[in-house]
């Protein structure tokens, strides 16, 4: 081919026409029309709210105290007493929305310990690679040949049963999930040309890991996080149930049921009510877990 | 194109001997570069071609340190910065850029136009905030974007017009040199001539060398001063770009030459094509001797022992047995 022709192929010059029809969204706007679109999320977010608004504010409400032992034992449900009360006279009530601000503090705290130790722990170990990941790794597969329950049992042994032990061991016994999805994902972005970009534009290491790699895996940590918290609860609530954990008089949703379990046969509600608090609410977090999960995926357009 | 090749004095880049391997299971190594010798003038273009997996791409990140080079120096302005630690890199980082392959890949997704080229100055610590966003809009308009642009995410875009902000952000350090690594070769026919002409433009009003990675012989000859082809890891062929394109003497830059699609049905049948056997061997188990000696059409039982050297042949450098100082039957005076 000759010069001429050549340059004939190349000539048409960049057009200035260019435009983009549709309204620029950012990340997080672009979640929140998907999110708004998914029903099952957002019924499962409004619960969420009417939840922890109760555990803040409901107790303030209420004329008893969580452990007032009123005259009238085993009361059915009235006016008065929404749920009725306990064997003890206390309104099962308050104490579920007292219970509600024990579980619900134990599910965020260990879903929050195991976002910033998970994600760093997964995120150094991906980005860094090579034997450093082998080492981390193999400590993450230790960690999780131990059953759960081991954990806390021993926790509550060495610092006395309370809510900060429960929390302690639970979050030490969950953070690998976070750990393992964070470091896969760094790993795949790190060999992606932005990644490469940023080396040769000379950002430093923790500017190319958070800045570029851990951005990039704000979907999958939101979505862990979200459905860790019901987790932290249901573990919490179990653990309760079978006596190890959150101890009298103060009351989780697990020790409520536990506490009404000898009774069943007769005044079966009591059981009832505490199991549907967290029936509700780990299905209101995994609703809305599904949801950012959906919404948070860029591949995803509705 | 001519206007520019005058040069003097040192050469902007000159790598000798660079050779970069990885080590692969079984103690074996891969050589993706091996043994590289070449120079890139002040205001040049040297357009690097072969095909896929020959090295190009990984020379173009060993000269940049993406990969550390095994062998071999990496002279940049008179400075040797093979062995210079990440943060010794530093000021040379902000004179030796690149241009990456994958527009869709280059650009972190989650960031604003904006954000992406204002980047590289605050990592540099380049003026205030705002003399920085002035830069960007500087750069937004240098590349043919447009003001509103800034705001929004690299989805919104086009491959070319995400190819244009990759050259933005690179722009914005105001480099010296840039390695090209195949910039168009994601893109369009039509697309392409935008960017090639935009690299031109650069290149004419800032005085940019580059080092242009494709595998599009044509655009090669178009955009470059000279040429270097590379096959399995060794550079091959080197020299003036259109003494290579229009009399390659390396039979694999003849083979690929006549590879190359011909515009004009008539000359097109007129021209001779060189069918290639074989395949390119795996560069885990390279060929003793010249590495084309498998699949060379004038290949003789020496180029099976000898690996040749890159010899002096008709004002370029070619690596060919038939071309050495001995077969040409020259004596040394």
């Amino acid at each position: 081919m000759t010069e001429t022709e050549l340059t004939r192929k190349l000539l048409p010059e960049e057009k200035n026409d260019e435009f983009i029809a549709i309204e620029s969204e950012t990340f997080l706007q672009a979640a929140w029309r998907k999110f708004r679109g998914n029903k099952r999320a957002l019924i499962g977010m409004v619960v969420l709210i009417f939840v922890v608004l109760a555990a803040l504010f409901g107790p303030f409400l209420c004329p008893f105290s969580y452990e007032t032992q009123l005259p009238e034992k085993n009361a059915p449900m009235s006016l008065l007493h929404f749920f009725g009360t306990d064997k003890f006279g206390r309104d099962i009530f308050v104490r579920i929305l007292y219970g509600a601000r024990i579980s619900l503090s134990v599910g965020f705290v260990a879903a929050i310990i195991n976002l910033i130790f998970g994600t760093l722990y997964g995120g150094i170990a991906g980005y860094v690679g090579g034997k450093l990941d082998i080492l981390m790794m193999r400590l993450v597969d230790i960690i999780y040949s131990v059953p759960p329950t081991l954990y806390v049992v021993l926790i509550m042994l060495m610092f006395g049963p309370s809510v900060t032990s429960v929390m302690i061991g639970i979050s030490i016994s969950s953070w690998m999930g976070m750990a393992q999805i964070v470091r896969s994902n760094v790993m795949s972005l790190k060999e992606q040309e932005f990644t490469m970009a940023a080396f040769v534009l000379g950002a430093g290491d923790s500017r190319i890991l958070i800045k570029h790699l851990l951005v990039n895996t704000m979907g999958p940590i939101i979505v862990t996080v979200t459905l860790m918290v019901p987790q932290a609860i249901f573990t919490e609530a179990w653990l309760s149930f079978l006596g190890v954990g959150i101890s009298a008089p103060m009351a989780s949703w697990g020790t409520l049921a536990q506490d009404a379990r000898s009774l069943i046969e007769v005044y079966p509600m009591q059981t009832v009510f505490p199991m549907l608090a967290i029936c509700i609410t780990i299905f209101a977090f995994n609703f809305v877990g599904e949801g950012l999960g959906t919404a948070l995926d860029p591949k995803q357009k509705h | 194109m001519s206007d520019m090749q005058t040069q003097t004095g040192e050469p902007l880049l000159r790598i000798e001997g660079l050779t970069k391997f990885f080590p692969v299971s079984g103690g074996k190594r891969l050589f993706a570069v091996n043994k590289v010798t070449l120079e890139v003038g002040k205001g040049e273009t040297l357009g690097i071609v072969g095909e896929s997996g020959c090295g190009k791409s990984s020379m173009g990140r060993t000269i940049l340190k993406v990969y550390e080079p095994n062998e071999g120096k990496i002279v940049f302005d008179g400075k040797d910065i093979t062995k210079l630690s990440r943060k010794k890199m530093l000021p040379y980082r902000k004179r030796m850029q690149m241009i990456f392959q994958d527009p869709y890949a280059s650009l972190n997704p989650r960031l604003t136009v904006g954000d992406i080229i204002e980047e590289p100055m605050t990592i540099h610590k380049i003026g205030t905030p705002a003399s920085r966003k002035a830069k960007v809009q500087e750069l937004i308009g240098v590349v043919g974007l447009k003001p509103d642009h800034i705001r929004r995410f690299p989805h919104e875009f086009s491959g070319g017009q995400r190819q244009r902000i990759g050259i933005a952000r690179t722009l914005a350090l105001e480099p010296d040199f840039i390695v090209c690594d195949e910039p168009i070769s994601a893109l369009d026919v039509s697309i392409q001539a935008q960017v090639i002409n935009l690299l031109e433009r650069i290149q004419k009003e800032r005085g940019l060398s580059y080092l242009f990675i494709a595998h599009d012989l044509e655009m090669v000859h178009h955009i470059s001063h000279k040429i270097g082809v590379m096959y399995l890891g060794h550079l091959v062929e080197y020299g003036d770009a259109d003494e290579i394109y229009k009399r390659p003497k390396h039979p694999y830059t003849q083979a690929l030459i006549s590879a190359s699609p011909v515009a004009d049905p008539k000359s097109a049948r007129e021209k001779h094509r060189i069918i290639l056997e074989g395949e390119v061997p795996s560069p885990l188990d390279p060929p003793p001797g010249c590495p084309f000696s498998g699949r060379c059409p004038h290949v003789r039982d020496e180029c099976r022992q000898i690996l040749p050297d890159m010899y002096d042949y008709a004002g370029r450098k070619v690596a060919c047995l038939q071309y050495s100082p001995k077969a040409q039957g020259i004596t040394l005076q």
